[in-house]
């Protein structure tokens, strides 16, 4: 767990890099919150990377499925900031 | 943990007579070839219409079943089919398939659902009677056995759905794998991943489903190593054999488990994938899933193209949607490869006849409704005569023939 927990623009700034290291075609103006991860071009396998990296990058412990109903970025910030406040 | 000596004494898989390349079905349907590289699949297995749930069982098992003498055939106490393709809501698959495999009438008989877990639930079942030294010398069969309903529908689950069966026969005589008896983890709870509510309509939440299978797996895994002393991800399993929907989650399974429980292994990921793990899927690459069949297949593709030499531990890991999941182990040796190697998996799997785009989506419209109850049907074999008589070396096998009265009938051709 990381000391302090990270801000909301911290979290978006820290999925958004992950979002676009997984998926390195795509133009990071691209990611936008109300974009589901598929919209953005991620398959299946590229979805599970992207939320294992960036958990592991917020030092967050959650379980997969915690974001299997998650409509979109903008959620899922929420959901992570939730997360790193535990 | 007992003393006593218990696991698989015999395993075969049958996967079909014909096949389909992976590449003609995303080029068929327009799907997007960028996505093969995380998919990991090169063909899949197409079942033919006179092949149904209880024709792949027997055909699994019939190689089993007849090399055994009459008094060991005699010691199947206890015969279970698990599947996700029911034919009847009262009879059972195994009903059926015990008839025509010619076993005792003292025996015990039943069908199991669990979805893709469901035949690891039943070996586990199995293993406890067998070790249990209520009937000494006891053998029990379990069956795991589906066919294809997939369509245009599923998407990207189209080219990674299989077609078969695995047999898979348990004693104390554990010629293929000893069972670590005890040794085992699971993770049950209720998720709607995936679903069949009617016969030939699949439901699938492709995010909640692998979402699960990794869940169920870290956490199944992690009663295993709870229960037993020293358990360790990166160095307790030579091998490891993972159900496999399609290979490319195999490969995000293991790298996830890798991060979790051994951050610090001094090989990297991915040369352990593919000194542990790419055994176990050259088989399902070529097949596609089996559902509860499928982890037994990456056993069979790990017993005979691993480099091991001496006895070699193999973790094993069965998801079901559903959902419910099972970590287990076991140990194989150079035996293991000697005795599956008298089935000709990969002689069999290379004699399935290749078909085009035109041909599967064809086939679809017959093989769909296969499961669909009917008073009465028949299925014209010998519409299929030609394909049949282009697969080099094929043995005897059941074909089913049709439905009176909603009775099934079988014949051998």
């Amino acid at each position: 767990m990381t000391a302090v927990a990270p801000t909301r623009a911290e979290v978006e700034r820290i999925l958004r890099e992950v979002i676009t290291s997984i998926l390195p075609g795509l133009p990071p103006e691209a990611v936008t919150g109300g974009r589901h991860l598929r919209d953005l071009g991620a398959d299946s396998v590229d979805r599970v990377e992207i939320i294992i990296a960036v958990t592991v990058r917020l030092g967050v412990d959650v379980p997969l499925s915690t974001f299997s109903d998650t409509p979109d970025i903008d959620r899922m910030v929420d959901q992570l900031v939730e997360a790193s406040r535990r | 943990m007992t003393a006593q000596r218990i696991g698989i004494e015999a395993l075969n898989v049958y996967c079909g007579l014909a096949y389909l390349p992976v590449p003609a079905l995303f080029e068929g349907r327009g799907l997007d070839p960028a996505r093969m590289s995380n998919l990991m699949m090169d063909r899949r297995s197409i079942g033919l219409p006179f092949e149904d749930p209880v024709t792949n069982a027997v055909n699994a098992a019939l190689p089993l079943v007849e090399r055994l003498t009459d008094d060991e055939r005699n010691r199947i106490e206890l015969v279970v089919t698990s599947s996700e393709s029911g034919i009847d809501y009262s009879k059972s698959i195994t009903s059926y398939v015990h008839q025509h495999l010619g076993l005792s009438r003292d025996c015990r008989i039943l069908e199991v659902k669990q979805a893709c877990y469901a035949a690891t639930a039943a070996a586990q079942l199995a293993v406890g009677y067998l070790a249990s030294g209520l009937s000494p010398g006891a053998k029990a069969l379990v069956i795991a056995t589906d066919v294809a309903l997939v369509d245009a529908r599923a998407e990207y689950a189209e080219p990674a759905t299989g077609h078969g069966a695995a047999a898979v026969l348990l004693s104390d005589d554990p010629r293929v794998l000893t069972i670590d008896v005890g040794a085992f983890g699971n993770h049950s709870y209720e998720t709607m991943d995936t679903a069949r509510p009617f016969p030939g309509f699949d439901i699938a939440d492709v995010d909640r489903s692998l979402f699960a299978y990794l869940d169920c797996l870290t956490n199944s895994f992690a009663r295993y190593a709870a229960k037993v002393d020293g358990a360790d991800f990166a160095t307790t399993f030579d091998y490891l054999v993972m159900h496999t929907p399609f290979a490319g989650l195999v490969r995000a399974a293991h790298r996830k488990m890798m991060r979790e429980f051994a951050p610090a292994a001094p090989v990297s990921v991915d040369a352990d994938f593919a000194q542990r793990l790419v055994p176990s899927l050259v088989y399902p690459r070529i097949v596609g899933n089996l559902c509860s069949g499928s982890v037994y297949l990456g056993l069979c593709s790990l017993i005979d193209n691993a480099g091991y030499t001496d006895g070699a531990r193999v973790g094993l890991y069965a998801y079901g949607s559903g959902c419910s999941a099972e970590f287990y182990s076991g140990v194989i040796g150079p035996q293991s490869r000697t005795e599956l190697a008298r089935m000709g998996i990969a002689e069999r799997l290379a004699a399935r006849q290749e078909l085009t785009f035109a041909d599967y989506v064809q086939l679809i419209k017959e093989n769909q409704d296969k499961l669909t109850p009917e008073e009465n049907r028949d299925v014209d074999v010998s519409r299929y005569a030609d394909l049949i008589g282009r697969v080099p070396g094929r043995p005897r096998m059941l074909a089913w023939t049709g439905i009176r009265n909603y009775h099934r009938r079988y014949e051998w051709v």
